[in-house]
C-alpha cells in the first residue's frame, strides 16, 4: 500500500500526541465489531465480543489480557488465520470475510508475517531457506539488499547454512523473525514470541521487533502476557472477556502491571 | 501393562488400520490359496470317489509308463474277462475300454476346452459299475451309436438323435442315442465323454476286439474289496493286476495331485509368501513410526516406573493384537480371494471341477497363526527400540526422527549383497548342474542385502530422483525432495515393500521374455517348413495321422510330417517319445543333427538329443532297451544325435517303431513344406480344405507358428501379473499409510507452511512429490534387482531350461516403471487431501 494513501476510516488515538515519530495516519489493519463465538447453544463461548480496533502502520502494538481474554483469537482473526462469527476485519482496504481460502493464503504469504512462540521452522531447510520460504512459495526471488539488511540486523549472517537443530532457541526465533520480515509484509504478527526463550534472548528479539518498527517502518502486532515484553511496544491494548477494556501508549512495565492488576481484580468479584 | 497397550491400540486404531490392511491382504491371499487348494482337492476326491463308487476291484495291466506329464498303461487281453468271471465272490464283471475321443459339434469344431480330457469309452451296462446315469434315450447297441454326457451335449448343442463326428482320431460318424449324467452332474468336471458299445469301442479306441483297457468288478455280498482283489490276483496272468476300488480312488487322487494340484498349490503359495513379505514391510514401517511418535508416552511410562520388559511386552502385545484381528478378518477375505482365483483360472481355461469352497479348521489355524506371527515378528524391532527410550525423554522435546545409519548396517547389508551378487554371477557364468539353485540362493541374499542397505541408498537416491522436482513445482518440489530425504530408514522401508513386488514382477518378465525368445529362436531356426497344423496347446489335442498323409499328397505341398507323442522306458527310465516319419521330418525340420542320420531311422533305431546322450554317456551305436506299455521290450540302437530338442524332445523314434505298441496313434502337430513355385497362401487354402473335415485344427503360417510356440508363457505370465498385482496393492497401501503417519507427525510444519502462505495446491503437490520419490525409488530398485536376478537365472538355466537367449523386454519394464510412478501418485491422493484440509490454527498449536 502506498504510504501516502490516507484511510477514510475514523480512528481513535488517545495518546497519539505523545508519539516520538510523526503520527502516521495510515491504518494497516482494523477490526470492526468483531465477534467470535466458539461452539453453539449453551456451550457457546464468546471469545471476541464486539471488538473495534485499528492497528496503525509503523507502530508496535501489544495485546495483553488474562488467558481466555480473547487476545490470541483477535490476533488470529486479524491475521487471516481464523474467520470471525460477525463483524469485519480489514487488512489494508480488503475485507477478509470476503476472501476465499486461496486469496487468504496469498494475503498471508505476501502481506503478513508471523512469529510464533515455538519458532515453527522447517527442520529440513537451512536457516537461509527457512527465511526465504514465503518468497519461494510465491515463486519470487528475494530482494538481495533487503535480505542482507534483515540478516545482518538480526545477526544471522554466519548462521545461514545451519539447520534449525543446530541453532539455539534465540537464533531460531531470530530466523523466524527474519522469515516474517523478508517479504516486506504490511503487517507482522508475533504470538508470545519470547515465551520459549530465556530473558536475554527474549530481550534481543523484542529489541529487534522495535527496530523493525522504528528503522524499517514495519507494523508489528504482538500478543503477550509478559509486561516487560509489552513495554517494548508503542501501545498496549488490554482485553478481558472478549472486550477491549483499556489501552496504554508508550507504556512502562510498572504501569502495565498496575493495569493488569486492576483488570484481574475487576474480573474477580 | 498389557491393558495399557490394548487401550492405547484402541485409541490409535485409525493409525493402525494401515498395518491391519497389510496383514489382512496377506492373510487373505494365503487363506484364499489354501481354500482353493483344499476345494480342488475335495472336488477331485469326491469326483473320483463317485466314479469308482460301485467298483470293488479293477483288473488292469501292471505296466505303467510314467513320465512327469502323464502316464500310459497298456491294454489287457479280452480272455482275462472269462478268468475274472470264474473267480468265486465276483458278482458282476464289466470289461471297459477308455481312450482319446474328440467329439465334434455340427460345425466340425471340437467340443471341450484345451485342459480336461476328451474321452471315448465303452458303455457299461451294469449301473453298479458305471458312474454315468442315462437321463435320456438308451444305451448304445450297435456300431455308430453313442451315449454322450450332458455337459458335452449342451456345449456342442447336440440333442438326442443328432448325428455328428467323433475322432479317435480317425473320424467316425456317430448317432447320439443316449444322454448321460455323471452322478447328478453334467459331467466328470469338464471332461467330455462319448461311450460306444463294447465291440465298437474296442475297434475304434484299441484297434482290436481282443483287448480291453481294464475290467471293473463288483464283489458278491460278504466279500470285502481286499478279499476280492486278493482272490483275483491269484488267478491273473503275469503283467495283469487287480487293485481295490479304494486303492484306485487313492491312485487317481495322487495322480491329480502330482500332475496338477501339487504344483498349482506350490505356485500359489509362493505368491502368498510374497504378499506376506511385502505386508511385513508395511507392518514394520507402521509400527516403527507409531513407536517413534509415542516416544514421549513410552518415556513417561518408564519415568512412572514401568520396566523395560513391561514396555516391550506391552508393545508386542499390541502388534499381536493387530495381527490377530487382521488375520481373522483376512480369513474372510480369503474366501473371496479363493472365489476370485477360481474365476481367474476358469478365465484362463483351466476348467476346474465346480463345487462350493472347502473351508477347514486347519486352514483357519494356519492362516491366523502365520498372519499373527508375521505381524509379531515385524513388530519386534520397533518395540525393542521403543522400549529402550530413556525415562528422561518424557521431559524433553524429543526429536522423533533418527537419521543416522549405523556401521553395522553398512557391513551386514554390504556383505549380504556382495555374497548374493557373487553367487548369482558365479551361477550365471558356470551354468553347470545346481547353477539354478545357487542363483536362487544368491537372489535371496541380494534381496536381503538390498533391504538392509536401503536406508544407506535412500538419501542419495532421493536426491537424484527428486532433482527434477524443484524445477517442476518450485518450493513444493524442494520440500518434497527434502521430506523424502529426511528419514532414510522410513523412506527405504516404505520403498522396500514396493521393491520386492516390482522386483519379482521384473524377474518374471525378464525370465519369461527370455524363455519365450529362446523357444521362438530355436523353433524358428529348426522349423524349415512353411505351414503348421496344430491343436490347442494344453492337455494334448490330437490329430489323425491320416491328415499328414493327405496334406502330403496335395500338389501344392512338397512334404508334410506329423509329429506324435508317446512314452516308453528308455535305458531304464520312463521318457516321452516323439514319433515321426524320419524321412519326411528331415525335409521340414532342421534338428541340428550332430552325428548319424535321421532320414533312415529304422524300426529298431532311435535318435537322441545330444544333451540326454551326454548325461547318460550314450553315443552313436549304443544299444538301449526300450520298454513299451504293452510289456514288450526290445533293444534299440542309437542312430543319430541331434541338437535341437525344442521340437523333437529328447527321444525320437520312427512311426514304424511305435505303431505296433501304440494304443491310439495320434499326431499333435503337422509340419508342412510348400512345393516350389506355389504361394504359401494358396497352399494354406488347400490345406484348410483337408483340415476342415478333421476337427478344424489351426493352420498357421511359419511366422504365426513360431510366435505361438511360446504362447503358453504369455498366459502364464498373465496369471503371474494378476497375482503380483496384489503385492503391488499392498505396497501402495504401505506408502499411503507411511505418508499419512508422516503427515500426522508433521502437522505443525504443515500448519506453518499454510500460515506463511503455502496454498493447498502446493501442499498437495509437496506430498505427491514425496510419494513419487519413494515409489520411484522402490520401483527403480525393484526393476534393477529384477533384471539383474533375471539375467542371472536365465544364464544359470541356459543348460537346464535352454534359456540361451537373454532379453529384457524394454517395453514391459518401462511399463512397470510407469506403474510404480502411478502407484506413488495414487498412494499420495488421500494423505495429500487430508494435509491440504488441515485446520491451520490447530495445526500450529498441535504438539
Amino acid at each position: 500500500m502506498a504510504p501516502d494513501r490516507v484511510s477514510a476510516m475514523s480512528y481513535e488515538l488517545s495518546d497519539g500526541a505523545r508519539q516520538r515519530r510523526s503520527p502516521n495516519t495510515n491504518i494497516a489493519a482494523s477490526a470492526h465489531d468483531a465477534v467470535k463465538v466458539y461452539g453453539a447453544g449453551e456451550n457457546a463461548v464468546r471469545a471476541l465480543d464486539g471488538v473495534t480496533v485499528d492497528f496503525e502502520q509503523g507502530r508496535f502494538t501489544a495485546i495483553m489480557g488474562p488467558s481466555g481474554s480473547g487476545k490470541s483469537t483477535l490476533m488470529q482473526c486479524v491475521a487471516g488465520l481464523d474467520q470471525l462469527t460477525s463483524g469485519r476485519v480489514l487488512v489494508g482496504e480488503r475485507d477478509l470475510s470476503e476472501l476465499s481460502d486461496r486469496a487468504l493464503t496469498l494475503l498471508r504469504r505476501d502481506e503478513i508475517g508471523f512469529v510464533f512462540q515455538s519458532f515453527n521452522l522447517l527442520p529440513t531447510l537451512s536457516a537461509a531457506e527457512n527465511i526465504t520460504l514465503p518468497l519461494a512459495l510465491a515463486g519470487r526471488r528475494p530482494d538481495g539488499a533487503w535480505l542482507d539488511q534483515v540478516v545482518t540486523t538480526l545477526g544471522l549472517a554466519d548462521r545461514l547454512s545451519h539447520r534449525p537443530t543446530e541453532l539455539s532457541g534465540g537464533q531460531q526465533q531470530r530466523v523466524a523473525v527474519a522469515r516474517a520480515l523478508v517479504a516486506r509484509p504490511q503487517l507482522m504478527f508475533a504470538d508470545e514470541p519470547t515465551g520459549n526463550l530465556d530473558s536475554r534472548a527474549g530481550g534481543e528479539i523484542l529489541a529487534f521487533l522495535r527496530r523493525a518498527v522504528r528503522e524499517l517502518d514495519q507494523t508489528v502486532v504482538m500478543v503477550t502476557h509478559d509486561p516487560l515484553a509489552a513495554s517494548y511496544a508503542d501501545r498496549v491494548l488490554f482485553l478481558a472477556d472478549g472486550r477491549l477494556v483499556d489501552e496504554l501508549s508508550d507504556p512502562e512495565p510498572e504501569r502495565i502491571l498496575d493495569r493488569l492488576k486492576t483488570l484481574t481484580e475487576g474480573v474477580a468479584p | 501393562m498389557t491393558r495399557i497397550a490394548l487401550t492405547s491400540a484402541w485409541v490409535r486404531k485409525r493409525r493402525l488400520v494401515g498395518a491391519c490392511l497389510a496383514v489382512f491382504l496377506g492373510v487373505s491371499f494365503l487363506s484364499g490359496t489354501l481354500v482353493l487348494g483344499q476345494t480342488l482337492q475335495r472336488n477331485f476326491d469326491s469326483l473320483f470317489a463317485d466314479a469308482n463308487a460301485g467298483t470293488d476291484a479293477v483288473v488292469r495291466s501292471a505296466t505303467k509308463i510314467d513320465t512327469r506329464m502323464d502316464f500310459q498303461r497298456g491294454p489287457i487281453d479280452t480272455a482275462t474277462v472269462a478268468r475274472v468271471r470264474a473267480v468265486d465272490g465276483v458278482a458282476s464283471v464289466a470289461p471297459y475300454v477308455e481312450g482319446y475321443g474328440q467329439l465334434l459339434d455340427k460345425h466340425g469344431d471340437g467340443i471341450g476346452g484345451s485342459g480336461p480330457p476328451r474321452v471315448a469309452a465303452s458303455w457299461i451296462a451294469d449301473p453298479r459299475l458305471n458312474a454315468y446315469r442315462l437321463v435320456q434315450g438308451r444305451a448304445p447297441h450297435a456300431a455308430g451309436e453313442v451315449v454322450v454326457n450332458r455337459g458335452a451335449a449342451k456345449s456342442g448343442k447336440l440333442a438326442l438323435g443328432d448325428t455328428t463326428v467323433l475322432e479317435t482320431p480317425r473320424p467316425t460318424r456317430v448317432k447320439i442315442v443316449g444322454i448321460a449324467t455323471f452322478g447328478s452332474a453334467d459331467g466328470f468336471g469338464e471332461t467330455t465323454y462319448t461311450a460306444f458299445d463294447l465291440p465298437a469301442a474296442q475297434r475304434l479306441v484299441l484297434g482290436a476286439t481282443d483287448r480291453v483297457s481294464s475290467i471293473r468288478v463288483k464283489a458278491a455280498a460278504g466279500v470285502t474289496q481286499d478279499e476280492l482283489a486278493a482272490r483275483l490276483n491269484r488267478v491273473l496272468p503275469t503283467g495283469v493286476q487287480a487293485i481295490t476300488g479304494t486303492q484306485l480312488t487313492k491312485e487317481n487322487n495322487d495322480d491329480i495331485n502330482g500332475q496338477f494340484l501339487g504344483s498349482l498349490r506350490a505356485f500359489l503359495l509362493v505368491f502368498a509368501g510374497i504378499a506376506l513379505l511385502v505386508g511385513a514391510f508395511s507392518i514394520y514401517n507402521t509400527l516403527s513410526i507409531l513407536a517413534a511418535q509415542r516416544t514421549r508416552e513410552s518415556a513417561l511410562l518408564r519415568a512412572l516406573g514401568a520396566s523395560r520388559t513391561q514396555l516391550l511386552g506391552a508393545l508386542l502385545a499390541e502388534s499381536l493384537l493387530v495381527g490377530l484381528v487382521a488375520s481373522v478378518a483376512g480369513l474372510f477375505g480369503g474366501v473371496a480371494i479363493a472365489e476370485l482365483l477360481k474365476a481367474l483360472f476358469d478365465a484362463f481355461g483351466g476348467g476346474l471341477p465346480a463345487g462350493g469352497l472347502a473351508f477347514t479348521p486347519g486352514i483357519a489355524i494356519i492362516a491366523i497363526v502365520v498372519g499373527t506371527l508375521v505381524t509379531a515378528v515385524a513388530g519386534v524391532a520397533p518395540a525393542r527400540k521403543a522400549s529402550r527410550v530413556p525415562p528422561i525423554a518424557a521431559l524433553r522435546d524429543v526429536a522423533t526422527e533418527a537419521t543416522t545409519t549405523s556401521r553395522r548396517r553398512r557391513l551386514l547389508g554390504g556383505g549380504l549383497a556382495a555374497v548374493g551378487v557373487l553367487a548369482v554371477l558365479l551361477a550365471a557364468l558356470t551354468q553347470g548342474g545346481g547353477a539354478v539353485t545357487i542363483a536362487a540362493v544368491g537372489a535371496v541374499l541380494t534381496l536381503a542385502g538390498m533391504i538392509v542397505c536401503g536406508p544407506l541408498a535412500a538419501r542419495p537416491a532421493s536426491t537424484v530422483l527428486g532433482a527434477p522436482l524443484p524445477r517442476l513445482s518450485g518450493m513444493a518440489g524442494t520440500l518434497a525432495r527434502d521430506n523424502a530425504r529426511r528419514n532414510p530408514r522410513r523412506t527405504a522401508a516404505t520403498a522396500a515393500a514396493l521393491m520386492v513386488g516390482v522386483g519379482v514382477v521384473s524377474l518374471f518378465t525378464v525370465f519369461a521374455g527370455s524363455l519365450k525368445a529362446s523357444i521362438q529362436d530355436s523353433v524358428g531356426r529348426s522349423f524349415a517348413g512353411d505351414l503348421a497344423i496344430t491343436t490347442p496347446g494344453w492337455g494334448g489335442g490330437a490329430l489323425d495321422p491320416q491328415v499328414a498323409a493327405r496334406v502330403g499328397a496335395l500338389p501344392q505341398v512338397a512334404a508334410a510330417v506329423g509329429l506324435g507323442e508317446g512314452a516308453a522306458r528308455v535305458g531304464g527310465s520312463s521318457r516321452r517319445l516323439t514319433i515321426a516319419d524320419p524321412a519326411q521330418l528331415a525335409r521340414v525340420v532342421d534338428l541340428g543333427v550332430r552325428a548319424g542320420a535321421i532320414g533312415q531311422l529304422g524300426d529298431r533305431q532311435l535318435a537322441l538329443s545330444e544333451k540326454l546322450a551326454r548325461a547318460h554317456g550314450w553315443h552313436l551305436g549304443s544299444r538301449l532297451p526300450v520298454g513299451f506299455a504293452d510289456r514288450t521290450t526290445s533293444p534299440f540302437t542309437v542312430a543319430a544325435l541331434y541338437d535341437n530338442d525344442r521340437i523333437a524332445g529328447d527321444v525320437l523314434v520312427s512311426r514304424g517303431a511305435w505303431a505296433p505298441h501304440a494304443v491310439q496313434d495320434l499326431d499333435s502337430v503337422v509340419f508342412v513344406r510348400v512345393a516350389g513355385g506355389v504361394a504359401t497362401r494358396a497352399a494354406e487354402t488347400a490345406v484348410r480344405g483337408i483340415t476342415r473335415g478333421a476337427g478344424n485344427p489351426d493352420v498357421k503360417t511359419r511366422q504365426q507358428y513360431v510366435a505361438s510356440s511360446a504362447g503358453g508363457i504369455n498366459a502364464l505370465l498373465g496369471i503371474v501379473y494378476v497375482l503380483l498385482l496384489l503385492a503391488i496393492v499392498i505396497a501402495l497401501m504401505g506408502i499411503a499409510n507411511t505418508l499419512a503417519l508422516s503427515i500426522h507427525e508433521r502437522t505443525r510444519e504443515l500448519g506453518l507452511l499454510r500460515a506463511v502462505g503455502a496454498t493447498r495446491r502446493q501442499l498437495r503437490s509437496m506430498i505427491r512429490g514425496e510419494s513419487l520419490v519413494i515409489a520411484v525409488f522402490g520401483t527403480v530398485g525393484g526393476v534393477a534387482l529384477g533384471v539383474f536376478l533375471g539375467w542371472g537365472l536365465v544364464r544359470a538355466a541356459a543348460d537346464s531350461a535352454q534359456t540361451d537367449v537373454f532379453t529384457a523386454p524394454i517395453g514391459q519394464l518401462a511399463g512397470v516403471l510407469v506403474v510404480g510412478a502411478v502407484v506413488g501418485v495414487l498412494a499420495s491422493l488421500r494423505p495429500a487431501r487430508r494435509a491440504a484440509r488441515l485446520d491451520v490454527l490447530r495445526a500450529i498449536a498441535a504438539e
